[in-house]
C-alpha cells in the first residue's frame, strides 16, 4: 500500500517536472516588445529556407521566423491537425505548387494577396491569393550510360523501359503533383498516361530527391523529377544525367502567401514577402539552384533549345481531391 | 482509503494520456456518421491494410518471440564470461532506429545495394510483404529475448530444471514440460510487446513495403493524413486498429492476471547440452548479417560523396557529416536527448505504479488501458494528442513529451509488472513483521528487482523515444523538431549520405547509455 502511494506520488511529480522541463528544451522564448515573431510553414527545401531568410533577418534584424519545413504532404497533415487544435498557426505559407496552395485558399487558410503594387513577378506566376517566388522544371533523370534516352514524355511507356521508370508520389510532393496536373489536363496525354506507366511497370516512390536517389543507385534508370535535383547530383559526380523532354519541361512556379492567421502581423508578413520577391531574395534563391521568376536575376544553366509547358491552373483548380483521387485509383495502395 | 485516491491519480494520467486522444479519434469517426465509416472502411486498400496488418502482426509475433526465446535459452544458461558477448550480439539491432534498420537493410540487400554491388546478390522479396517481415523480426526479436531473459533470471527456478532432469526427463522434455510453463508470464508479456510494435509499426513498412504497394494500417492512416481532407479515415483506420490489438492483447492481459510463483534463484541453472561453438557461430552469424552488414552499409554510405558512387575511398569525404549538422542538427539532437531522458525516467515510474496500484480486479483494465496508447498508431496518437491538446501545446516538445509517455508508458509497466508478479507474495508483510520500517522492506524487498526492471525498461524507453519519428514529424513546429525529423527533412532533400551520417549519430546515444548498464550487474551477471 505504502509503495503504491510512493509511486503515485513520485510519478505524479515527475511528470509534472518532466513536462515543465521540456516545454522549456523547445518552445522559442517568448519574443521581445520590439519583436515580432513569425511562424513560416513551407515545403521548400531547407538550404533555400536557409539561405532567403538570412538576407532577411539581415535586412530585418526586429522580425524573427520560425519555421516548420516538410514535404508537401506532411504540410498538409500539419496544417489539418492545426486546424483541429484551435487554428491554423502559421502566419505565411511557402509551397512548392500552386494546386496544394489553391486548396489552401479553397479552405479560406490565405488573405487575399497583400502587395498588389509589387512589379516584376510575371501575370502567369499570379493567382489572388499567392504569387510565385520561383520556377520549377520537371524533367527525366536517367541512369548514366543509358542508352537510348528517352526524348519525350511519351517514351516512358515505351516497352524498352519496362519496369525502369520511378514516378514521385502526388500525395506526398507538390511538384509531381504539379505534373499530375499537366497530364491529366493535356490531350495528349490524360490519366491514361498514368495506367500506360503502370502497365509498362512504373513504380511510385515517395519523394522528389528519392527519385534521383533510387535512379543514381540503379534501382530504376528513369524517373520523374525537378531539374535542380538533378543538377547537384551531377555536381557531387553520381552518374545520373538530365534528360529534357523534347516536348518541354513541365513549368510551375513555388508560390509564397499570407494567411488569414498572419494577417494580424500583415506588416512583418508584407516585409517578407517583399523581400523574397526582391532582387536580393530571389538572387538566394537562385543561389541554391532555382530559377528565380524575377526576369533580371540569373537563374542556373539549360540546355540549349529547352522548352516549357505549363499546367492550366486555372482549370485545374477545385478539382485537386478529383484526380488525385484518379490517381490513386491507378497507383495507390 | 489511499490507495482508492492513488488509484484515481493513476488512472487519471491514463485518461488524460490516453483516453483523450482517443476520445478526439472517436469524436472525429462519429462526426463523419456511419456513412463516412463505412466509407473510410470501404476505400480502396482499406481491407487489405487491415489484413496485412493482421498477418504481419502474427508472423512477426511467432518469428521473434520463437527466434528470441531460442536464443535466450541457448545464451543465458551460459557462463557470464560466455554469455556477455553473445547478448550483447543478439540485443544490437534494438539500438538501431526502425526506421534506420529498414533503410539499411535495403541499402544494404536491396536492388542496387551493397550485397548486389559486391557479389551480384539480392534478398529476394525485400521490398515486399515477406521483407517487412524480416526487418520487423530483426527489431523485435531482442524484446521477445529480452523478456525471457528476465524471465530464466526471476521465473525459471533451476531447482525445478535439476528436480526434472534428476527424475529423468531429457532436455527437451525438461524444456517443454517445465522451462517453457514457468516462462509462460514473460513470453506473454513478450508476444504482446511484439505484437504491438509489429501492428503499429510504420518506418519498416513504409521503406519496404510502400515501393512493392504493400500497405498495412499504419501506412494507410500515413497516406490518408497527408490528404487533409481524410481525417475521418484517419481517425476510423486508428480505431480499427486499436480494437485489432484489444482483441489480440486484452486476453493476455487476464491471462497475466494470475501470475504463477516468482523465485529468486539460488543455484546455478543446468547448462546446455553441448553445442557452445555452435550457438556462439550462429549468434555471430545473426549480428552480423541483421545488424553488422546494415550498419556498415550506413558507415560507407555516410562516408560517400553521392548517391550512386561506389563506396571506395576515392569517393570518401566527410562532407555529410558536416552538411548534416549545418542546420539546426544540434539543437534538435541535444532536445532529442532531453526528451528521451524525460520519457526514460516518466515511463518507469508511471509503468511502475500502474503495476504497483493495479492489482486485483484492476490489474487487466489498467493494463489494457496502456497498452492501448501503445497500440495505436503513431501518427494517429500524435493526431488525437494534438487536437486534444493542441489549443495549449500545440507544436511545442512538451506536446512531444507527453506522445512519448503516452506511446512507451506500456514498456515501464510491463517489465515492473514482470518483476512485482515475482515477489512472493506477503514477503514486505514478513520483512516489517520482523522489525523492518516500511522504507527498509521497501529497500530491501521491493526496490532490488525492481531497480533491475526500472534499468531494463528506461533503456528501452530511452531508445524507443530517441528513434521516434512518426508521431514527431505531427508534432513538431517551428523550434521544436526532434532528431529524427531533422534526418527526415535530409532524407526529403535527397542526402543519402548526409543521411546515412545523421542516422548513424541517432544510432550512437544508445549505445553509450547502454556501456553503464553494462557494467552493472544484471547485464553481466
Amino acid at each position: 500500500m505504502r509503495l503504491s502511494l510512493a509511486l503515485a506520488a513520485f510519478s505524479c511529480a515527475a511528470f509534472s517536472c518532466a513536462v515543465a522541463g521540456i516545454t522549456g528544451c523547445g518552445s522559442s522564448a517568448p519574443a521581445a516588445s520590439a519583436t515580432v515573431q513569425l511562424t513560416m510553414y513551407t515545403s521548400v527545401t531547407q538550404n533555400t529556407v536557409t539561405a532567403v531568410l538570412a538576407g532577411f533577418a539581415k535586412r530585418y534584424p526586429d522580425v524573427k521566423v520560425g519555421v516548420f519545413r516538410a514535404t508537401t504532404g506532411q504540410l498538409n497533415a500539419r496544417i489539418a491537425a492545426d486546424e483541429h487544435s484551435g487554428g491554423l498557426r502559421a502566419d505565411l505559407i511557402w509551397g512548392t505548387d500552386p494546386l496544394s496552395m489553391e486548396s489552401y485558399a479553397g479552405e479560406h487558410l490565405l488573405a487575399s494577396w497583400p502587395l498588389p503594387g509589387l512589379s516584376g513577378v510575371p501575370a502567369q506566376d499570379k493567382a489572388p491569393y499567392f504569387w510565385g517566388t520561383r520556377e520549377l522544371y520537371l524533367v527525366i533523370v536517367a541512369h548514366k550510360g543509358l542508352s537510348p534516352l528517352p526524348s519525350s514524355w511519351g517514351e516512358l511507356t515505351s516497352a524498352k523501359y519496362r519496369g525502369q521508370v520511378a514516378l514521385p508520389d502526388p500525395a506526398a510532393a507538390g511538384s509531381a503533383f504539379a505534373a499530375l496536373g499537366y497530364f491529366d489536363a493535356a490531350p495528349a496525354f490524360g490519366m491514361g498516361y498514368y495506367r500506360a506507366l503502370k502497365a509498362n511497370g512504373a513504380t511510385q516512390v515517395s519523394t522528389i530527391p528519392e527519385v534521383v536517389t533510387d535512379v543514381a543507385e540503379g534501382r530504376y534508370q528513369l524517373g520523374i523529377t525537378l531539374d535542380d535535383e538533378v543538377r547537384t547530383a551531377v555536381a557531387q559526380g553520381s552518374p545520373v544525367v538530365l534528360d529534357w523532354p523534347a516536348d518541354g519541361a513541365i513549368g510551375l512556379y513555388s508560390p509564397i502567401a499570407e494567411t488569414t492567421t498572419g494577417r494580424a502581423r500583415n506588416a512583418a508578413v508584407s516585409d517578407l514577402l517583399r523581400y523574397v520577391l526582391s532582387a536580393g531574395g530571389q538572387a538566394a534563391i537562385a543561389k541554391t539552384g532555382w530559377q528565380p521568376v524575377l526576369p533580371g536575376v540569373p537563374g542556373p544553366p539549360r540546355p540549349p533549345g529547352a522548352t516549357e509547358v505549363y499546367p492550366d491552373w486555372t482549370a485545374l483548380f477545385g478539382r485537386q481531391q478529383q484526380i488525385l483521387r484518379q490517381y490513386q485509383a491507378i497507383f495507390g495502395p | 482509503m489511499r490507495r482508492a485516491v492513488a488509484v484515481a491519480g493513476v488512472v487519471t494520467l491514463i485518461a488524460a494520456l490516453v483516453a483523450v486522444p482517443l476520445a478526439e479519434l472517436a469524436r472525429l469517426a462519429a462526426a463523419a456518421g456511419t456513412g463516412g465509416i463505412r466509407q473510410a472502411l470501404d476505400a480502396p486498400g482499406a481491407a487489405a491494410a487491415i489484413a496485412h496488418t493482421v498477418e504481419v502482426a502474427v508472423a512477426v509475433t511467432v518469428l521473434a518471440v520463437a527466434s528470441g526465446t531460442a536464443l535466450a535459452l541457448a545464451v543465458e544458461r551460459r557462463p557470464p564470461r560466455a554469455r556477455r558477448p553473445l547478448r550483447l550480439l543478439v540485443a544490437a539491432p534494438l539500438v538501431i532506429p526502425e526506421f534506420v534498420l529498414g533503410f539499411a537493410w535495403s541499402q544494404a540487400y536491396g536492388p542496387a545495394g551493397l550485397s548486389a554491388r559486391l557479389a551480384g546478390l539480392t534478398l529476394p522479396g525485400l521490398l515486399g510483404p515477406a521483407g517487412v517481415v524480416a526487418v520487423l523480426t530483426v527489431y523485435g526479436m531482442p524484446l521477445a529475448y529480452l523478456a525471457v531473459t528476465a524471465g530464466l533470471a526471476t521465473r525459471a527456478d533451476p531447482a525445478a530444471e535439476r528436480a526434472a532432469r534428476a527424475a529423468g526427463a531429457g532436455p527437451w522434455t525438461t524444456l517443454r514440460t517445465t522451462t517453457l510453463p514457468l516462462l509462460r508470464v514473460p513470453l506473454l508479456a513478450a508476444a504482446a510487446l511484439v505484437f504491438v510494435l509489429a501492428a503499429g509499426s510504420f518506418a519498416v513498412p513504409q521503406v519496404l513495403g510502400t515501393p512493392d504497394g504493400f500497405a498495412m494500417l499504419s501506412t494507410l492512416v500515413y497516406t490518408d493524413l497527408q490528404q487533409s481532407a481524410a481525417f475521418t479515415s484517419v481517425a476510423v483506420l486508428a480505431l480499427v486498429m486499436v480494437v485489432l490489438v484489444l482483441l489480440a492483447v486484452a486476453p493476455l492481459d487476464v491471462w497475466l492476471t494470475r501470475p504463477g510463483p516468482a523465485v529468486r534463484p539460488e543455484i546455478p541453472p543446468v547448462p546446455p547440452p553441448g553445442g557452445a561453438v555452435v550457438v556462439t557461430v550462429v549468434v555471430w552469424l545473426y549480428a552480423t548479417f541483421a545488424a553488422g552488414i546494415p550498419l556498415l552499409t550506413l558507415v560507407l554510405t555516410a562516408l560517400t560523396k553521392g548517391q550512386g558512387l561506389a563506396p571506395v575511398p576515392a569517393n570518401w569525404t566527410l562532407a555529410n557529416v558536416a552538411a548534416g549538422f549545418a542546420g539546426g542538427g544540434v539543437a534538435a539532437l541535444l532536445r532529442s536527448l532531453g526528451l528521451a531522458l524525460a520519457a526514460a525516467l516518466l515511463a518507469p515510474a508511471l509503468g511502475a505504479a500502474v503495476a504497483a496500484l493495479g492489482r486485483g480486479r484492476w490489474r487487466a483494465p489498467l493494463a489494457t488501458l496502456v497498452t492501448v496508447s501503445f497500440a495505436i498508431p503513431g501518427s494517429a496518437l500524435a493526431v488525437g494528442l494534438a487536437v486534444g491538446y493542441g489549443r495549449w501545446l500545440d507544436g511545442t516538445a512538451a506536446l512531444i513529451g507527453l506522445a512519448y509517455v503516452a506511446k512507451f508508458w506500456v514498456l515501464g509497466h510491463r517489465t515492473a509488472q514482470a518483476a512485482l508478479d515475482r515477489l512472493p507474495p506477503g514477503l514486505t508483510r514478513a520483512a516489517r513483521l520482523c522489525g523492518a520500517g516500511p522504507l527498509t522492506a521497501a529497500r530491501t524487498v521491493v526496490f532490488p528487482p525492481l531497480s533491475t526492471a526500472a534499468g531494463t525498461a528506461a533503456l528501452l524507453v530511452f531508445v524507443f523515444a530517441f528513434h521516434e519519428l512518426t508521431m514527431s514529424t505531427i508534432l513538431y513546429g517551428p523550434g521544436s523538431e526532434t532528431f529524427a525529423v531533422v534526418i527526415m527533412n535530409s532524407e526529403d532533400l535527397g542526402g543519402t549520405g548526409t543521411t546515412a551520417a545523421l542516422a548513424l549519430v541517432l544510432t550512437l546515444p544508445p549505445l553509450l547509455a547502454a556501456v553503464p548498464l553494462l557494467r552493472h550487474r544484471w547485464w553481466s551477471s
